[in-house]
């Protein structure tokens, strides 16, 4: 395979090891989650929610939450924050199943958006919460 | 810190026109460097949809305004760290870009058994078709 268009400028950025871990894409005001280093398929189940399956054997290894500022201005931090998990500096700690649920209760109640968003919160997720520093708009 | 890294397409605001840029932002490829190698290798197929595109649909988010889906179809991607295989012609790979043209979203979707150059159920998901290939 020809060399990565990217190879030279990540040449200085060290090695690459996969990390399960929910991050917040300013540039799409989206949460993504991969639980596995593999290529995905995405299916859509509404304006809010993606799941990730496996490229390899369809299995779900992931999740997309879009509109991430939206839900945040209607439920509010305080709302989705996990006080528990506030530190010493008083860091927030944003639930990921709470914006799963504020992400639910956007839609219509389908039968087929209620096994989604179960089967994504039954998923094998390593870590259920992200920082709200990390939560900054573009 | 990673560069941007632009990438000449379409203009969706202007098809018949000039090329523009699309931007990779080094945050985000970065990020896949680091911590997602095998989205990162599958960078290749986005920069082959944004050059060589087959659909471009506008608006594609409820609660975002603007923005486009670029489709296409690469020949091949990684589906496993060092396992590439031929890309299925069941589906279709999406490059989602914000209105400034930065790209946010790479991924295979399913495609629309009707017209495999879009993702399944476009009509209900995007507000409509920009620009389409005749090639």
């Amino acid at each position: 395979m020809e060399k990565h268009f990217l190879a030279d400028m990540m040449a200085a950025e060290g090695p690459s090891r996969f990390r399960a871990e929910p991050w917040y894409n300013p540039d799409g005001d989206c949460i993504i989650y991969k639980t596995a280093d593999e290529a995905i398929v995405a299916d859509r189940i509404d304006e809010l929610l993606t799941v990730y399956n496996s490229a390899v054997d369809n299995r779900p290894i992931g999740f997309q939450i879009k509109g991430v500022h939206a839900i945040i201005r209607k439920f509010g931090l305080d709302g989705l924050a996990v006080t528990s998990q506030s530190d010493a500096a008083g860091v927030k700690y944003i639930s990921i199943a709470a914006l799963l649920l504020a992400a639910y209760e956007e839609g219509e109640p389908t039968l087929a958006r209620r096994r989604a968003y179960a089967a994504v919160m039954e998923g094998p997720v390593q870590r259920r919460t992200i920082s709200a520093d990390e939560l900054q708009p573009a | 810190m990673a560069a941007d890294f632009a990438c000449k397409t379409i203009d969706p605001g202007n098809p018949a026109g000039p090329m523009t840029d699309a931007i990779f932002p080094g945050t985000y490829t970065l990020r896949l460097y680091k911590n997602s190698p095998v989205d990162y290798e599958n960078l290749r197929a986005p920069k082959y949809v944004l050059e060589d595109p087959k659909r471009i649909f506008f608006g594609v988010r409820v609660f975002n305004q603007g923005g486009w889906c670029y489709t296409g179809h690469p020949a091949e991607w990684c589906i496993r760290e060092r396992i590439i295989v031929p890309f299925s012609k069941d589906r279709v790979f999406a490059v989602y870009v914000n209105p400034n043209m930065r790209v946010y979203e790479c991924r295979a979707e399913y495609a629309d058994p009707q017209d495999p150059a879009c993702p399944i159920q476009w009509q209900q998901r995007y507000r409509g078709l920009t620009w389409k290939s005749t090639s």
